[in-house]
């Protein structure tokens, strides 16, 4: 195949990705302060740079499969890490969503963001290098170098561009994340010290691949799972482990929540896919059903909590919490309609919801009150801004033609013929008909979600923008100035382009998730059929891509 | 007698250069420039040790490994990793103190030579081969660090921090001595070969053998000897944990740490604890490094150390957590940081380590404690460099207090000081993170998952209070009326906090070359000393 064939040739797409805004964050940092301008103009560059570059993952990456773009060379031997790179279905998307975020997030920030931009715009490019490293690491000690690196340049905005609570958030999300990590990293590590112990020449390695190679007993499996899970569990966040998001949501800068919202929550998902499900297929099985009811206690929780909320960013923040529960769902529900359809809402969510904060900050920078109570009427003073409100609100609660419907009718579509269903472990999955699960329960409750969603978003459009113009403050607000209308139609182009053409974008995503359901579940029949009790290395055949399947006819 | 010299060049030229400095300072007229000297000679200690690597043994050469100074000294690759890295926490901290002292009115000749000659104990401790030589070096270093302790006459808490130190010192040096005591008299040796050989062999059959008694008199004094065994191990590690301040012996610690000039505070932290924890290694692997004896592996020693590497972790962490004063959360983490290296330790010396060969579980325990000093030493003595230039003169910035708004007032000491923070945190991509690590994969290795996760819970724990330190330069802004710093001129800070954080980085992004050197290090720490008996000429006739 052609497209395979170009993917073969050396490249360093993905280095230049990763480490551009890192190098321009620093060289910012050189800069001088009094000439604004300049900062601005190299920041943006950058950023443009990056998305144009980006596009090029795009080529040949329709209905093609595996890793592409792979880059693969020692870093530190002697410990078995490497710097591995690559590319997939299912992180392409979120790569592309962060390259054509941050210039967008930076150009709106230059409006808002007064003092101290300099340090504003390093942050933002460290944590845009980071989280783009941490997308595409297939080494697993890079991956976790990247995930914790995202945290310092996200404190840092939250902590100092923040609201007036801003330390107590900026700490609660410092140390909730990095506590859910680190036992992540005591199961890596003891991961590849396993490795060391099976393979034959004893090496040392963090290599995904090679991991992927590894069974372990079952409640081995069930340890290690969880540490990975509560890990990305806490970053999602899912219903538990949330308390973090509105605290940090609302405390955040509008640029630190759309990037926080957008692309950083979804490496949480990204992690739940990229590692934690397909390392211990087993035990993700196991613990399946009890987090598919957590996913749906989510959406019901974050949508019922958003509906009480006064302050208009808790709102979205707590809507986040709703909506990535569709995400979690639809990733344990392991159909392919479900997992594409999960896919594709991540990357809504990051539309949808950074326009939403993005849109909530311009009332704020207006009035400095996010309270929901104080506006009335604004379709008057403001038509451009209600007119991308409502749009971007019939986004979020999943109308038809708006990206959000595809997403959430794939997943719930796909969960209501999952088999999530809380079978023994070592018994195999029926091949019967797949209504012997629970996956229409699941899809019930989370369809519930849908209807909650559309009564929180639309009752605070009502109170915002319906109604008499009552407060007086509210008389002269100024409409949305060119800035941020030229950040907010890429957004509602995207919006409108997913929901009518999703086509163009799950023809990438597909062939990928099929083959992550092949795989994830050639390796569970693999991992349950052995009753083991020390862990044991793989065949390569059991972990290895399965032959790609013809696409079935009801994935259309 | 040329090639003896030749081997304890770093040590020779540190006395040397000592005394030098002392003569120069007697004879000057202005007080002052002897720091960059001072540091010179540190730096040329590293490099003669960095130039004696090749010559060292190693595992696949045990015939070569020295005994150098009559038995004394070690001339092997751990003493050179660990001679370098007090040599560069030495240099450091000199450059540091160079602009501390004068801009604090304490610029006197003394200080200097005091550091030189410490900093040749902490290497006479590092590679003591004899119990004698060790006690010598472990006082030859506290008499140094007394004395810097209480370098601000003028200031009552550095006097009480100095008085405690000293007071307490004395009294973990006389433990030491009573556990030495009590091995040359079970066996008559105080060379560390000739103990462990001598505790290896089963006591002998008096001249009554074949009497009437005689097995159970064997048998008792069997026992005897292994209860005061059991007690000369203990008396001599809790002598040498006290020097590096781990829980319980950690009380003058804070007093120590918060009283003494910042420099003199950097140089106890991270050189005193590369030096004690050197002779650690090499006492407990060393003697006690058997599987059979009753205060060796099997059931002796690394339980012991557990429990001080996890309490030193905990209470280091958690009373850091509570402190005021940066400085004594600095003291609390060392004290924490301790605690981590002790987990590396409980876990190096396996059994199949010492079996030479395929002991690679505990060679690279033993590395990852050598690599955490080394990335300790650096992330360290930056952190109190940058701490230094975040006070202005003649007032030091102890109190978070003092850091509010440093963020604005000085964005590279800022910037600086959270680097460095952020690597005693262990965050990646710094050195610290990469230590940490190995801490936790030889914890996972050895079979002591639970030490790990304690390791990492712990390592969570300190993020809150290194996290408190950015907070207050970020995101809080200098109270009213609060005295606003003025910069100091420091070219030796500016100097040494490039070249930490340059080290750092490079440490922490591309640690392969010195963790190897490390590795290196430590596959002659499996039998150390046995390789030439101490009355043998050094075999080096090549």
């Amino acid at each position: 195949m052609e497209p395979t064939q170009a993917a073969a040739a050396p490249t360093h797409l993905l280095s230049v990705l990763v480490w551009l805004p890192a190098i321009a964050g620093i060289f910012i940092l050189f800069l001088p302060r009094q000439s604004p301008g300049m900062l601005r103009a190299v920041a943006l560059g950058v950023g443009l740079f990056e998305f144009g570059k980006s596009l090029q993952l795009l080529i040949g990456s329709d209905y093609a499969r595996g890793f592409r773009f792979v880059e693969n060379v020692e870093w530190i031997p002697s410990m078995g890490i490497r710097y591995h790179l690559g590319i997939d279905g299912l992180s392409l998307w979120l790569v592309v969503l962060t390259t054509f975020l941050t210039p967008l997030v930076l150009y709106v920030s230059f409006g808002s963001i007064k003092a101290r931009q300099k340090e504003y715009i390093a942050a933002m490019l460290l944590l845009q290098s980071a989280m783009i490293g941490a997308f595409v690491a297939l080494d697993l000690f890079l991956f976790y170098v990247f995930w914790e690196l995202m945290l310092v340049p996200m404190y840092l905005i939250i902590g100092v561009f923040g609201g007036p609570n801003r330390v107590y958030a900026a700490v609660k999300f410092f140390i909730y994340t990095f506590a859910g990590s680190i036992f992540m990293l005591v199961a890596i590590v003891y991961m590849v010290v396993t490795f060391k112990e099976l393979d034959p020449s004893h090496r040392y390695s963090f290599d995904y691949q090679d991991l992927m190679r590894l069974g372990f007993p079952r409640w081995t499996e069930v340890a290690l799972f969880v540490a990975f899970a509560v890990s990305f569990a806490i970053k999602v966040p899912m219903f538990p482990l949330h308390t973090w998001l509105p605290d940090a949501h609302t405390e955040a800068p509008t640029g630190g929540s759309m990037i926080l919202a957008a692309v950083m929550l979804k490496l949480g998902t990204y992690g739940f896919m990229r590692f934690a499900m397909p390392f211990f297929p087993g035990a993700s099985h196991m613990v399946g059903p009890t987090i598919a009811g957590l996913a749906c206690a989510g959406i019901l929780y974050g949508a019922a909590v958003a509906w009480r909320q006064k302050d208009f960013k808790k709102l979205v923040a707590y809507s986040s919490v709703s909506h990535l529960g569709f995400v979690m769902l639809g990733i344990i529900a392991r159909t392919p309609q479900a997992t594409t359809g999960a896919v594709l809402q991540s990357i809504n969510h990051g539309i949808s919801t950074g326009a939403l904060f993005l849109l909530v900050g311009v009332i704020y920078d207006r009035r400095h009150t996010r309270d929901l109570g104080e506006f009335g009427g604004l379709a008057k003073v403001m038509p451009k801004y209600a007119t991308f409100f409502i749009l971007v609100t019939m986004s979020s609660i999943g109308l038809p033609f708006t990206n959000g419907f595809v997403g959430e009718f794939l997943v719930i579509t796909g969960t209501f013929t999952a088999d999530l269903l809380r079978i023994p472990y070592h018994v195999e999955r029926s091949s019967g008909p797949s209504f012997v699960g629970m996956g229409p329960l699941y899809a019930s409750l989370a369809a519930l979600g849908v209807l909650f969603g559309a009564i929180y978003m639309l009752e605070a459009v009502q109170k915002v923008f319906w109604g008499p113009l009552n407060n007086p403050k509210n008389r002269k607000l100024k409409d949305l100035n060119e800035r941020e209308l030229i950040a907010l139609i890429p957004l509602a182009i995207l919006i409108l382009w997913i929901g009518l053409r999703p086509q163009d974008f799950t023809k990438s995503i597909e062939p990928d998730v099929q083959g992550w359901i092949d795989q994830y579940e050639q390796k569970r029949v693999a991992v349950t059929r052995l009753g083991a009790q020390r862990p044991w290395m793989l065949s390569e055949s059991d972990v290895r891509l399965p032959p790609r399947r013809e696409p079935r006819a009801e994935a259309r | 007698m040329k090639d003896l010299l030749l081997y304890l060049l770093p040590i020779v030229i540190l006395f040397i250069g000592g005394f030098t400095l002392m003569l120069v300072d007697a004879f000057q007229k202005e007080e002052g420039g002897l720091a960059v000297p001072t540091a010179m000679l540190h730096f040329a200690a590293a490099a003669a040790a960095l130039a004696l690597w090749p010559y060292a043994g190693n595992a696949a050469d045990l015939a070569r490994a020295q005994v150098a100074f009559n038995g004394w000294l070690a001339f092997d690759r751990t003493t050179l990793f660990l001679d370098i890295t007090i040599a560069l926490g030495g240099g450091l901290t000199t450059l540091l103190a160079g602009s501390y002292l004068a801009e604090h009115k304490l610029e006197r000749g003394e200080f200097y030579t005091l550091i030189t000659f410490a900093s040749a104990g902490c290497m006479m401790l590092a590679g003591a081969t004899d119990l004698i030589m060790l006690f010598i070096g472990l006082e030859t270093l506290s008499l140094g660090v007394y004395a810097l302790t209480g370098f601000r006459r003028t200031s009552a808490r550095s006097q009480e921090g100095a008085l405690k130190y000293f007071l307490l010192g004395s009294f973990a040096a006389a433990l030491l001595l009573y556990g030495s005591a009590l091995l040359y008299g079970m066996t008559g040796h105080t060379d560390l070969a000739g103990i462990r050989d001598a505790l290896g062999r089963a006591v002998e059959m008096p001249a009554i053998a074949g009497q009437e008694g005689a097995a159970q008199f064997v048998a008792v004094q069997q026992t005897v000897r292994d209860r005061v065994t059991i007690l000369a191990m203990v008396l001599v590690v809790a002598g040498l944990a006290f020097k590096v301040g781990s829980v319980p012996f950690h009380m003058w610690t804070p007093d120590a740490y918060e009283g003494a000039p910042t420099p003199a505070t950097a140089y106890m932290a991270v050189t005193v604890k590369a030096a004690a924890f050197g002779a650690m290694l090499r006492v407990l692997i060393g003697v006690f490094g058997d599987t059979s004896g009753p205060a060796s592996l099997a059931g002796g020693w690394p339980g012991l150390l557990v429990w001080l590497a996890v309490l030193s972790m905990l209470i280091g962490n958690l009373v850091a957590l509570a402190q005021s004063s940066v400085k004594r959360m600095l003291a609390y983490s060392s004290i924490a940081h301790g605690g981590y290296i002790l987990a590396a330790f409980v876990v190096a010396p396996r059994a199949e380590s010492l079996a030479g060969g395929g002991g690679s579980v505990g060679q690279s325990a033993a590395a990852a404690v050598l690599f955490y000093l080394l990335a300790y030493t650096v992330s360290n003595v930056g952190a109190f460099g940058a701490l230094i230039l975040a006070g202005s003169r003649g007032k030091e910035a102890v109190s978070y207090e003092d850091l509010a708004g440093l963020g604005k007032r000085h964005p590279a000491v800022a910037l600086a000081l959270s680097f460095f923070v952020l690597s005693l945190a262990g965050m990646p991509p710094t050195v610290g993170f990469f230590a940490k690590y190995n801490v936790i994969r030889s914890a996972i290795e050895a079979g002591y998952p639970w030490l790990a996760l304690a390791v990492v819970i712990n390592s969570a724990i300190g993020v809150y209070y290194y996290l408190r330190v950015m907070v207050k330069m970020y995101m809080h802004d200098p109270q009213p009326g609060a005295v606003r710093a003025e910069p100091m001129s420091s070219p030796g800070i500016s100097l040494t906090l490039i070249a930490t954080a340059g080290m750092v980085l490079a440490l922490g992004m591309m640690p392969q070359r010195f963790y190897g050197y490390a590795l290196e290090a430590v596959k002659l720490a499996a039998a150390p000393i046995a390789a030439a008996p101490a009355d043998a000429p050094p075999a080096n006739a090549n």
